[in-house]
């Protein structure tokens, strides 16, 4: 029955349904995250933090191509992927990173993607036992981390 | 069953033609008319020199810039998913996922799912392991494979497809990659991810 309405459905439509959804993840998920970026990282830019945590970020980031501030894209990732790319976008615009470093960050925001949050949408949801879930954010961050590297050589 | 099959021919059209659009390959074909980048087409110059703002207001701005290519990237992917993309993909994987990753076949529904949503996946999922068809074990392998990129399309398409439209160094060059690329890598470490759990699993849960 679902079936038979759904083929009715003028491509159009479908389209614009989706196109609606997407003005929802916009307005809702978007626009707050990448604004709270652009505010977070305008505070560690002009208190300087920023470039201190790079200093010291640098020795995780060099094997992958990345400069040291892009510590901070790994650390917004696990909150919020829209809140990430606010903070990738945020550090291109401030002459931090290049488009080589957005290339590699991508995949690896995703892998890494929201996972406190996810901790209960997935994980509380599926049933899984607490004890596991050390395992699973490393599993991640490896996913992550292997991603930038792979990244790193297919964009050479 | 000539229906289905018919519905799989069709899906599976339907998924080639998603990746292509989101790969970037048929950019100059036709003046880009299957290109996601070239579809999402650009804003004017005037407005590019004055979106690099800073604080609230300059993030306000961009994220702006952000919306249009969101709204073209959901929208397409519902038009291809109404054509079976992703009824295809699963039943592609129904055969594989055994060897490869550990877990039955009847999960590769909950597996598509989990890739647009991580609340369906979650959900559908949860549901096999009441109904007891899948193992502690294996619900711990499609954990690891759904908790890392929860919900991939949805959220690459959402938050990192718009920077491909919207950065732009000032020599003209763009981010040097593709959607179908990237969405490749997380599709690969996503497995990879759900082979170390396996391993782990092997080894230590009893």
């Amino acid at each position: 029955m679902a079936e038979e309405k759904k083929e009715k459905e003028l491509i159009t439509e479908v389209f614009i349904n989706g196109a609606r959804k997407g003005w929802n993840v916009a307005t809702h998920s978007t626009i707050p995250n990448v604004l709270m970026a652009f505010v977070i990282i305008y505070i560690l830019n002009a208190s300087g933090l920023l470039a201190f945590i790079g200093k010291y970020a640098g020795f995780l980031m060099a094997p992958v191509g990345l400069p040291g501030v892009a510590i901070a894209v790994i650390l917004a990732a696990f909150l919020s992927m829209g809140g990430a790319s606010g903070v990738v976008v945020a550090l291109f615009a401030a002459g931090s990173i290049t488009v080589d470093h957005v290339a590699i960050l991508m995949p690896a925001i995703i892998l890494l993607g929201s996972t406190i949050q996810y901790m209960g949408r997935i994980l509380g949801v599926l049933g899984v036992a607490s004890r596991h879930f050390g395992v699973l954010f490393l599993i991640c961050i490896i996913n992550a981390y292997c991603a930038m590297f792979v990244m790193n050589i297919l964009i050479k | 069953m000539s229906g289905d099959t018919r519905k799989i021919v069709a899906g599976t059209i339907s998924l080639i033609l998603a990746i292509l659009f989101f790969s970037g390959w048929l950019q100059t074909l036709w003046g880009g008319i299957f290109d996601f980048n070239k579809l999402a087409g650009s804003f004017p110059e005037w407005f590019n020199a004055h979106s690099n703002g800073m604080g609230a207001k300059g993030g306000f701005l961009f994220a702006l810039t952000l919306v249009p290519s969101v709204m073209l990237a959901l929208g397409m992917v519902a038009v291809f998913e109404h054509y079976g993309a992703l009824f295809a993909a699963s039943k592609l994987l129904n055969p594989i996922l055994k060897p490869i990753m550990g877990i039955p076949g009847s999960t590769a529904i909950s597996l598509i799912a989990s890739l647009q949503s991580t609340d369906a996946g979650a959900s559908t999922t949860r549901m096999l392991r009441d109904e007891n068809k899948i193992t502690e074990k294996e619900l711990l392998i499609f954990a690891a494979f759904q908790f890392s990129a929860g919900a991939m399309i949805t959220n690459f398409l959402a938050s990192m497809a718009p920077l491909f439209v919207s950065i732009v160094d000032s020599t003209g060059r763009g981010v040097p990659t593709s959607i179908a690329t990237c969405l490749g890598v997380i599709l690969l470490f996503k497995f990879v991810g759900a082979n170390i759990m396996r391993l782990y699993v092997k080894v230590f849960v009893k």
